[in-house]
């Protein structure tokens, strides 16, 4: 008898071997329930609050592009480079979600084509014939658009313009650009996520009848995947091309000397996705509740990463030729980043997230 | 007794263990469908999913990717200028993403920043390598945009009648037939002209594509359809610029370019404008705006950067399948067979030897294409013959990634000039050689029709 009861036991260790550690009914209600939550917080306390002050950071600047070019002056001037200065970070911390209609509908290279088009900017200044209003810039090729022909405006190259440097040209073509940004872009991308267009209720739908995410898992993923891009992009373009070229005309943002801050910035924006901001849940939330150690790594990692932007105390146009170490340790720390997004989080979504 | 205790032993042993077998994910032919790329496959269905390299890849390679990634992105500016120069004068697009949306196909629209259709055209005859014969002032290519101050060579307007199609089972599908009407031209262009759109394809997988043997390739035809079935193939012989050669053609809508190379180079030339040492003429070359200032004899784009974008394009992966076990995706497969798709987009295809990339050597691979022409019939031909391809023939399009499209493209548009708004679409509109295929595909069920769709969906 006591052989049979052996046998019983063993085979039910045996059977339920097998059995995967799995959690309770409630616990799993509960991990749906956040991943819910990860996502609606994603669009409102993200989405939607950056893309709304992006809006209203446009309307700032194009309130203080038109005093500078009805008052050109020195005061003029500053506010319009602080007010840029504010709307590109705000524009660059977006790019920690670039998915949806900024990709799809070219809001991105409308706006933050890069290299300007100098000749062909003189070209356009130095032609009389040529009208500067909202709908001709519109049409004009992506380099002639956008933040960098207006950062050149406003600050020469060189960062070197004065007041009496604007001429009436430059002028009108400040004022089209600025209405270019805001009107046929911002205002349009907002509309497309939270007007007629809806691609809100894509996101918030994600594999509940979204035709863009037919599971959560998917718009989980493009989140990371989004997020190591501009990881990516950071450290191995960005950063790293004026770095090997030891050359300061490839930074991004180079008449403003905001280059660095754009950076930062990028990587501020992965980080707003990863922890949720305003006080939503974001996808730490997620990794926490199965993966701590993995939720722990993560955060260091792109703790440390930002923190080390702060080494790098010369401007990235100068720092790439003088702080080299710094720079080299930045890309390093980025590299450990995106390696964590790219392998260990896209491997936990993939785990973790069964709907 | 002892016995019969080791027996249940052994049998609750079994039992209990075989718990552990996890649902099967190969097919009976002993290979997971899921890698259409074989080693070159990447699991992603993000808008992003076909911007990957391959895996695996050593640190160098892996650096010149993204350099290659990098200058596939970058929009050209024009000359002089520090970076990016050698824009122009006339041009279709400023930078490969322009067209290449996320590396995936581009929109059917002329003219402007998100344009990615391009007009072939040429005049009755060939040029003495026996590709289509140029145009004085206009060349083999319309570059319907310019650098500010040039004049573009034409501007394209581009117009549809839809016309309803209706299955036997009385469902109704609209088709639209795209009419093209050139406009402005800088001079008159003196002779007949025969024209060809052309849409920006998804660019993934083009290593594979590259190092599938051209016996392979020929051994895919069937001249003369010896086994019935209503289709030949045919390979397309074109002239390599590179190489002096003539070689068979596997790139391009009309398999009208041999390597990657010279389809990378060429791409810079016609569509952007710029110069390189495979390419060394300005497409404007011989025209009276074309600025003898630029002119320098030097190419416009470094050889590295040819290099490195060509490289990129021939490293980038191809996304894995979704759904391969889904019952309904498994049927459409079937029928994808059965009424013989198959005989064009040929499902499965190996790689050659490469010593260079490891992933794409001797890889089993789906691209469903045999990279053969085929007669597509009236609706589709655009009557401009390009080296052996008539006006009537085109490649058969690789259906890699197919399902994907419409995420990473932003909005999907199929077929060689983006007539077509989906996939349903795109099959009504096969015929010549596909017109028992097509023929077939309009007789299934309501239900099967939605099998095969999901079939192509999950490709």
């Amino acid at each position: 008898m006591k052989k049979y009861f052996i046998l019983f036991s063993f085979s039910f260790a045996v059977l339920s071997a097998c059995h995967k550690a799995s959690d309770t009914g409630g616990a799993t209600t509960d991990f749906a329930t956040l991943e819910d939550q990860v996502i609606t917080d994603f669009t409102n306390d993200i989405v939607l609050s950056q893309y709304s002050g992006l809006l209203s950071a446009s309307l700032t600047l194009q309130s203080s592009v038109g005093s500078l070019t009805t008052i050109t002056n020195e005061t003029n001037q500053a506010k319009a480079k602080t007010d840029w200065k504010n709307m590109r970070s705000i524009w660059e911390q977006t790019e920690g979600f670039l998915l949806g209609p900024v990709e799809s509908n070219d809001y991105d290279p409308n706006t933050d084509t890069w290299p300007t088009d100098y000749t062909q900017m003189d070209s356009l200044l130095a032609n009389n014939d040529f009208e500067f209003t909202t709908n001709n810039v519109k049409n004009l090729s992506q380099s002639l658009r956008g933040y960098h022909p207006l950062e050149y405006m406003i600050w020469g190259k060189g960062g070197s313009k004065t007041p009496a440097d604007f001429t009436a040209r430059q002028k009108q073509y400040m004022v089209a650009l600025i209405d270019d940004i805001s009107s046929n872009n911002v205002q349009q991308l907002y509309n497309d996520w939270f007007g007629a267009a809806d691609y809100k209720s894509q996101v918030l739908n994600a594999g509940k009848g979204s035709t863009e995410f037919s599971s959560r898992k998917a718009l989980f993923l493009n989140m990371v995947s989004a997020m190591s891009d501009i990881c990516g992009e950071v450290a191995g373009g960005k950063m790293k091309e004026p770095y090997d070229a030891y050359d300061s005309t490839i930074t991004e943002s180079p008449y403003s000397s905001n280059t660095l801050i754009d950076f930062k910035n990028n990587i501020i924006g992965l980080q707003n996705v990863y922890m949720g901001l305003n006080g939503g849940k974001g996808l730490h939330d997620l990794v926490a509740a199965k993966q701590s150690a993995l939720d722990q790594q993560i955060q260091t990692k792109i703790s440390a990463a930002l923190i080390s932007f702060n080494q790098i105390t010369e401007r990235y146009e100068q720092a790439i030729y003088s702080q080299r170490i710094q720079v080299k340790n930045t890309m390093d720390l980025l590299d450990d980043v995106n390696d964590l997004l790219e392998n260990d989080l896209t491997d936990f979504i993939n785990t973790n997230i069964k709907d | 007794m002892k016995k019969f205790f080791i027996v249940a032993t052994i049998g609750l042993l079994v039992i209990g263990l075989s718990r552990c077998h996890k649902a099967e994910l190969t097919p009976v032919s002993g290979y997971d469908d899921r890698y259409s790329g074989g080693k070159a496959t990447v699991f992603d269905e993000s808008s992003h999913a076909l911007t990957h390299s391959i895996d695996g890849m050593g640190e160098r390679d892996q650096r010149v990717h993204e350099l290659g990634d990098q200058a596939f992105e970058s929009k050209f500016v024009a000359p002089p200028a520090p970076v990016f120069g050698g824009l122009g004068s006339i041009f279709n697009n400023v930078s490969c993403i322009n067209c290449h949306r996320n590396d995936g196909g581009g929109f059917p629209s002329a003219g402007s920043a998100t344009s990615g259709l391009l007009m072939r055209i040429s005049q009755a005859g060939q040029d003495p390598h026996g590709g289509p014969m140029a145009i004085d002032g206009y060349g083999t290519q319309l570059q319907d945009q310019s650098v500010y101050g040039f004049q573009a060579e034409v501007s394209i307007s581009i117009s549809y009648t839809e016309t309803p199609f209706n299955y036997p089972d009385g469902h109704t599908v609209s088709l639209r037939s795209p009419t093209y009407t050139l406009q402005n031209p800088y001079i008159p262009f003196g002779v007949p002209y025969m024209l060809s759109p052309r849409l920006a394809p998804p660019v993934i997988g083009a290593g594979l594509l590259d190092d599938i043997p051209e016996s392979t390739i020929l051994g895919f035809v069937d001249e003369g359809d010896q086994n019935g079935d209503g289709i030949s193939g045919k390979a397309n012989l074109v002239f390599d610029p590179e190489s002096g050669q003539t070689r068979v053609g596997r790139f391009g809508l009309k398999s009208n370019t041999s390597s990657l190379l010279v389809q990378v180079a060429t791409a810079y030339q016609q569509d952007m404008g710029i110069t390189s040492y495979v390419q060394p003429n300005e497409s404007s070359h011989g025209q009276n705006q074309w600025p003898s200032s630029t002119d320098t004899g030097k190419p416009e784009l470094a050889d590295s950067t040819l290099n490195f974008t060509t490289f990129y394009v021939r490293t980038l992966a191809v996304p894995a399948r979704r759904n391969v076990n889904d019952p309904e995706v498994r049927a459409g497969s079937i029928l994808f067979n059965q009424i013989n798709c198959s005989g064009c987009h040929r499902p499965t295809v190996m790689t050659g030897p490469d010593f260079t990339v490891p992933q794409l050597s001797g890889q089993r691979i789906h691209p469903y294409t045999d990279l053969l022409l085929h007669d597509m019939g009236d609706g589709l031909a655009d009557d401009r013959p390009d080296f052996l391809a008539t006006g009537k023939e085109w490649r058969t399009q690789a259906l890699w990634g197919l399902g994907l499209l419409q995420r990473t493209t932003g909005t999907a548009f199929y077929l060689h000039d983006g007539r077509a708004r989906t996939i349903e679409e795109a099959i009504l509109w096969h015929g010549g050689e596909a017109t028992k295929s097509k023929q077939a595909f309009t007789e299934l069920s309501l239900t099967e029709r939605n099998q095969l769709m999901k079939f192509l969906n999950s490709l």
